[in-house]
């Protein structure tokens, strides 16, 4: 019996285990088996290619990393002629595609190509990056534009639409549910936080561009918070991500509400961490003989 | 291809100055590292830290060394190990330096530079012609070679070791330089290279994070487009033409 069986609204998986999106690559495949993996999430995608931002771009704190990558990527065109096409061949698991726009109708233009593209499983709509001027971020933080901008995706995909929010909002409730009456069928959370590291030696900050996104066990507590509140307050199920490294933080969030969890920062530190997270996980539900969807939201108090 | 492998510590020698060289033992990984290469390496600590990339220094038959200088807290944590201890290792990573025939060659390096260019210099065979140059801040930072520079003048010649060499090609024919070092050092090197009509290969150090394509966060700039290549996975060796010194 596969005790760690989950599902993301229309999807179906085999584990509960993911990966954040751009923080995983199949190269971690050559340490592990993918199968360990309910689906692969893919690097966030734009319309146009985008050369990042200039580095400095990373920076380790005393409790997780500081990046500002600035989603580096080769646009959508290269995207669908050339990695898609690499990643169905070396993918045996669901493949979900995260992808970002600077307008709705980018964003509505992109799905419609996606759409006409074979070898994929479902739609992570990155509404929330902080590294991109006047893109995500925006979008992710009033809730009548997720409302519409879900509601303008939902009607042109029948596939799983995740929306990714953000945690830099005043109240995740109320865009978890815009999302929801938008017709997103499941929702990821968080991305990072706003973050800021400064050399006192040169009063520079430690990254070029000056606030980064703020990733890593630093921001579990809040993730975890935000995973609690979203779950209480939408019907649809929710893949939650910050700061998880081990099975046991994996845990906190499935009793949060979580029902399947993303490993991002964990896998530059640990490559095996995924694995050891399903295997943990298997052992702690086999030794209570309970299955995931048992504990799923189940947190006491 | 690379790997991710736990294994013991075979060695670990001390050296002046925060410098130490841990030597590991596996068949495989000795097998593929090649000169500029490196590797994620980390030590168990009590919170999670990010893998360090560090050189390949050597390798003698299975067993490949490192040579590390103490800076932070990840360098700490793997200086403060002992032999037996487990080690977390990631590679061989990145790409390596050309190896040609018959060519008049300098090697140039500073600081922690040094290890990939002392391993380099086994490797190059025997009908180049081949000049070692390495500088240091002061004598804690000077190693075997075949000319040392120092900034305080504490060990060999008191100069930059760019100084060193542009006093060199005065004086000799060089068709190819190689190099590893700080940003400036690198930086001034091009500059004379390419005002001399030298070919130059630069092995940059950058923060990373994956260590393998994934996060791209140990960008550098290339050419005039403002673009962006990898240090992890397009360097740390590049053409230093490529460079986009500006963005450094």
């Amino acid at each position: 019996m596969n005790r760690l069986k989950t599902r993301l609204g229309k999807l179906h998986f085999e584990s509960p285990v993911t990966v954040a999106s751009g923080t995983f690559g199949t190269e971690y495949f050559d340490f592990f088996d993918q199968r360990i993996l309910g689906a692969y999430v893919s690097k966030t995608i734009t319309y146009e290619p985008k050369a990042g931002n200039p580095p400095p771009r990373l920076y380790e704190t005393e409790a997780g990393l500081i990046n500002s990558i600035g989603l580096q990527n080769p646009g959508i065109d290269v995207f669908i002629k050339s990695s898609l096409p690499e990643l169905r061949e070396k993918l045996y698991i669901p493949l979900v595609v995260s992808f970002s726009g600077s307008s709705i109708t980018e964003f509505c233009a992109m799905l419609e190509m996606l759409e006409i593209s074979e070898g994929i499983d479902g739609y992570e709509v990155n509404v929330s990056c902080p590294n991109v001027e006047n893109e995500g971020i925006a979008f992710g933080t009033d809730p009548d534009t997720v409302f519409e901008l879900t509601q303008k995706l939902s009607a042109i995909t029948n596939k799983e639409l995740i929306i990714k929010l953000s945690p830099n909002v005043s109240d995740i409730a109320t865009i978890a549910i815009a999302a929801e009456a938008g017709g997103a069928s499941s929702l990821a959370l968080i991305n990072t936080l706003f973050g800021m590291a400064i050399d006192i030696e040169t009063g520079k900050s430690r990254i070029k561009k000056g606030v980064g996104g703020y990733s890593g066990t630093g921001i579990k507590p809040v993730a975890l918070a935000l995973t609690y509140k979203a779950a209480r307050a939408v019907k649809i199920p929710i893949l939650a991500m910050g700061g998880i490294y081990t099975w046991q933080d994996a845990l906190e969030f499935f009793y949060a509400g979580a029902s399947m969890i993303a490993l991002g920062t964990a896998n530059f530190i640990n490559p095996i961490a995924a694995a050891e997270a399903h295997h943990g996980l298997d052992v702690y539900l086999a030794q209570r003989d309970l299955r995931l969807k048992d504990i799923v939201g189940k947190v006491n108090g | 291809m690379k790997s991710y492998k736990i294994l013991p510590i075979w060695r670990i020698e001390r050296l002046k100055g925060g410098y130490f060289v841990l030597w590991i033992e596996d068949t495989e990984l000795a097998a593929q590292c090649r000169p500029g290469q490196f590797c994620e390496l980390k030590a168990p600590q009590g919170i999670p830290r990010l893998f360090k990339p560090i050189s390949v220094f050597d390798v003698i038959q299975d067993r490949v060394a490192f040579f590390i200088k103490t800076v932070g807290a990840g360098t700490n944590a793997l200086s403060v190990m002992r032999e037996g201890d487990l080690l977390q290792v990631i590679g061989p990573l990145g790409t390596s330096f050309p190896i040609p025939n018959n060519k008049s060659i300098v090697l140039v390096s500073g600081g922690v530079g040094y290890p990939p260019l002392a391993f380099l210099k086994k490797h190059l065979p025997s009908s180049n012609q081949v000049r070692f140059l390495h500088g240091g801040a002061c004598a804690d930072d000077v190693f075997p070679c075949d000319e040392c520079f120092t900034v305080d003048g504490s060990a060999g010649i008191k100069a930059f070791v760019t100084e060193g060499f542009m006093r060199l090609i005065e004086t000799r024919h060089v068709d190819l330089v190689l190099s590893c070092g700080p940003v400036p050092m690198l930086k001034a090197l091009s500059a004379i290279c390419k005002a001399n009509g030298i070919k130059h290969f630069a092995s940059l150090e950058a923060y990373m994070a994956c260590g393998v394509g994934v996060c791209h966060g140990c960008a550098v700039g290339v050419g005039s487009k403002g673009d962006y290549q990898r240090v992890c996975v397009e360097g740390p060796v590049f053409d230093a033409d490529d460079l986009n010194w500006e963005l450094m």
